[in-house]
C-alpha cells in the first residue's frame, strides 16, 4: 500500500463494468471488450488495481472455537423446544382468542344483552317487586288521575262559568 | 447421497426435528457470517442467525417452495440484519464503534502474530473500513456484503433483496465507488 491516496478517474461510462468485472460478474461479450480496453487505459486500470487492494480489507474474519458452535446449537434447541411449547399452548388456547372469534363472542354478547333488555323487562319488574308494592304501584297512577279528573269535573261546568261571566249571569 | 434441502424442508414440515437440525447444520456457518458482517459482533450474530432459524422453524408450515429453501432463509436472515442495523440506530447508547473494538481484536486473523505496528496500523483500517460501511445506505451495504463478503452472485442477491439485477448491479457500484474514496489513503 503506498499509502499516498491520490485516484485515477476511470472511464465514467465503464465504472459499473468495471467492478462487475472485478467481480466475476461481467458477461462474456462485455467482459472481452472490457480487456481489450484495459489494455490501453491506464486509469481504468488502476481502478481495478485498486479495487482489488481496497476490497479486502473490508473483510473480516470471525472463526469462533468449536465450543461456540457446540453452544450454538444446544442454545438453539433450547429456543426451538421453548418456542414449541408455546405455539402447542398456542394451538390449544390461542383459538379462544382468534380476532374473528372474539368479533362473534361480542356480538353474541350484546345480542343476548339487548333480547334480555327487551323481552325480558316485564318479567323482572314482576319478579323483583313484593305483592303489596305491586298494588300501590296500580294505586299511585290512579289516585294522580283522581285530581286530573276534578279538574275535568271544572272543565265540565264551563258552561256555567260562561253563563256567570255573561251580563245576564251577573245581573 | 446428501439428501437436497427441498427433502429437508418437507420432511421438517411434516414434524421430523432432526431434518431440520440438519438444515441448521448445513446453514449455520454461512448464517453466523452473513449477521457477523452486518453486526461485526459475535454474541449479536450468533442471536441474529438463531433467531432467523426460529422464525423459519415457526413459519416452515407457510414455506411453498416457490423459491428454494436458501433463498428463503437467507432472506429471513438478511431482513433481520436490516432490522438489527435499525434497532441499533435508533439507541445511540449501544456504540458500534466500541463493539467493534472489543470484537476486533480477538476475530482479526485470530492466529497470525503482529507487530506492534501492524497492529496499529491494522486497527486503523479496521476503523476506516468500518466507519466507512457504516456510512453507507442499507441497500448497498447489504448488496456489497452480500457480493464482497459471501460472494453471492448477483443473481441470489437481487432474490434475496427481492429486487431487480440491475438494481443489485446499481448498489454494489455506488457502495464500491464510496469505499474506494473513503479508503483512498490505503492505496
Amino acid at each position: 500500500m503506498a499509502g499516498h491516496g491520490q485516484l485515477l478517474s476511470p472511464c465514467k461510462n465503464l465504472e459499473e463494468d468495471l467492478v462487475l468485472f472485478h467481480y466475476g460478474e461481467l458477461p462474456a461479450p462485455e467482459h472481452f471488450s472490457l480487456e481489450q480496453h484495459l489494455s490501453g487505459c491506464a486509469n481504468c486500470t488502476a481502478y481495478l488495481k485498486d479495487l482489488s487492494a481496497l476490497m479486502p480489507l473490508t473483510i473480516k474474519a470471525d472463526d469462533p472455537p468449536e465450543t461456540f458452535w457446540l453452544d450454538y446449537n444446544r442454545e438453539l434447541r433450547h429456543k426451538i423446544a421453548a418456542t414449541r411449547d408455546k405455539s402447542w399452548w398456542s394451538a390449544k388456547f390461542g383459538a379462544f382468542f382468534q380476532p374473528r372469534l372474539l368479533t362473534a363472542f361480542g356480538a353474541i354478547a350484546v345480542i343476548a344483552v339487548a333480547l334480555t333488555l327487551t323481552l325480558g323487562k316485564g318479567v323482572w319488574q314482576s319478579r323483583d317487586l313484593p305483592r303489596e308494592d305491586e298494588a300501590l304501584m296500580e294505586v299511585l297512577p290512579m289516585a294522580e288521575d283522581l285530581d286530573f279528573f276534578k279538574t275535568m269535573d271544572v272543565l265540565d261546568n264551563l258552561d256555567v262559568l260562561e253563563f256567570m261571566a255573561s251580563p245576564e249571569g251577573a245581573a | 447421497m446428501r439428501t437436497g434441502d427441498e427433502e429437508l424442508v418437507a420432511a421438517a414440515q411434516e414434524g421430523n426435528q432432526q431434518a431440520f437440525e440438519e438444515l441448521v447444520e448445513r446453514h449455520k456457518q454461512k448464517a453466523y457470517h452473513i449477521a457477523f458482517d452486518f453486526c461485526r459482533d459475535r454474541e449479536d450474530a450468533k442471536d441474529l442467525s438463531q433467531e432467523a432459524f426460529l422464525k423459519a422453524f415457526v413459519n416452515l408450515k407457510k414455506f411453498d417452495g416457490r423459491s428454494s429453501f436458501y433463498t428463503w432463509f437467507y432472506r429471513i436472515l438478511v431482513n433481520l440484519c436490516l432490522d438489527y442495523k435499525r434497532r441499533l440506530k435508533r439507541s445511540p447508547t449501544d456504540s458500534f464503534d466500541e463493539t467493534l473494538e472489543n470484537q476486533m481484536e480477538r476475530s482479526h486473523e485470530p492466529n497470525r502474530p503482529r507487530s506492534p505496528d501492524q497492529q496499529v496500523l491494522a486497527g486503523q483500517i479496521s476503523r476506516k473500513v468500518d466507519a466507512a460501511l457504516q456510512a453507507l445506505p442499507a441497500k448497498q451495504r447489504t448488496a456489497f456484503l452480500l457480493k464482497n463478503h459471501q460472494g453471492l452472485s448477483i443473481k441470489e442477491i437481487a432474490e434475496l433483496m427481492q429486487t431487480a439485477e440491475g438494481t443489485v448491479k446499481v448498489h454494489l457500484h455506488r457502495a464500491v465507488t464510496a469505499l474506494r474514496h473513503s479508503l483512498a489513503e490505503f492505496v
